[in-house]
């Protein structure tokens, strides 16, 4: 059994409109969830398949770090879906810092966010202090190396210009993320 | 895949270490004291830097379990341990690939255990790493 705590006002998408939420994840991943509302805490006891049961608290996680539940229900989808969490806190070094980098992952009007979905595939949900990542171990690396560029201070045409060199380089190998444009 | 009967129907344990660098895999008995097959991520791809992909580890563990199953073992227990200690706690991404082809490849799954090793409060932790 694993425990995972996710924030107050994720604790109602988890468990979704008369527990329909809960119930999809826990038939999906053949789980039993045990949601406290009043600490944020869940468990998630594996009742099934041990290797669904294995990704189950990442389901969790996922929801609780911003994603909808359909998202986060693609990490049963197939074995590469991979689910990855950046803390922004860590890289910055004070609250008015976090929010200026806050800021320039989203973009303007999300731009920035944006692109990051549409040229790598990968899902990206920025939440409080963490951008959470969903998508293939590539997708999530190229991601990953954007957002720690921007974090770094490098300019958005810079991150651009490597996603895009990076969107090329996933749609040339193997045409997986082409498929959903 | 569950034939308990005949001299097959044994049990192991395949333990999985798996860092961000490669990934271990060691399939023993149930002592864990005789070592029936073993991997690393190096057996697998000619880069460094893809020895802990989960790609790697897939074909790792295709390969081992056939070498499981010929020595008449159709289940095991996985133990997946990340670095730990001081060191990151989580298991790096071969863990899960590890286990999931190890499933699909014909081998009955039992406990799924974490044996990664937490101090109890032992050496200081290395510097925060710059992003």
């Amino acid at each position: 059994m694993q425990h995972v705590t996710i924030p107050q006002d994720r604790i109602g998408v988890l468990i979704g409109e008369g527990g329909a939420t809960m119930r999809a994840i826990e038939d999906r991943a053949e789980v039993r969830l045990d949601i406290d509302s009043g600490s944020g805490s869940v468990a998630v006891e594996p009742v099934g398949d041990p290797v669904t049961g294995m990704v189950a608290p990442d389901v969790v996680r996922a929801v609780g770090r911003g994603f909808s539940p359909e998202q986060a229900l693609t990490l049963l989808d197939d074995d590469l879906r991979r689910f990855e969490l950046i803390d922004i806190a860590a890289a910055t070094r004070n609250q008015k810092d976090l929010q200026r980098q806050k800021g320039r992952l989203i973009g303007e009007n999300g731009r920035t966010r944006e692109l990051m979905e549409e040229l790598t595939g990968a899902e990206v949900v920025i939440y409080g202090t963490t951008v959470g990542i969903i998508g293939s171990p590539e997708e999530v690396a190229a991601v990953r190396r954007g957002v720690e560029m921007i974090l770094d201070g490098a300019p958005h045409g810079a991150v651009y210009a490597y996603l895009e060199r990076k969107h090329n380089e996933l749609t040339d190998g193997l045409s997986l993320s082409s498929n959903r444009e | 895949m569950s034939e308990s009967e005949g001299p097959g129907g044994k049990w192991g344990i395949a333990h999985i270490h798996a860092s961000f660098n490669n990934t271990l895999m060691t399939v023993t008995d149930q002592t864990g004291a005789e070592t029936v097959a073993k991997s690393s991520g190096g057996t697998v791809v000619k880069q460094n830097r893809d020895e802990a992909s989960p790609y790697a580890a897939m074909q790792m563990a295709e390969v081992i379990a056939e070498e499981v199953q010929a020595a008449g073992i159709d289940g095991v227990h996985v133990r997946v341990r990340g670095p730990g200690g001081n060191l990151n706690k989580s298991p790096g991404p071969g863990a899960q690939a590890a286990i999931r082809a190890l499933a699909r490849a014909g081998l009955e799954i039992g406990r799924i255990e974490d044996v990664t090793p937490i101090p109890h409060d032992g050496t200081r932790a290395p510097k925060n790493r710059r992003l």
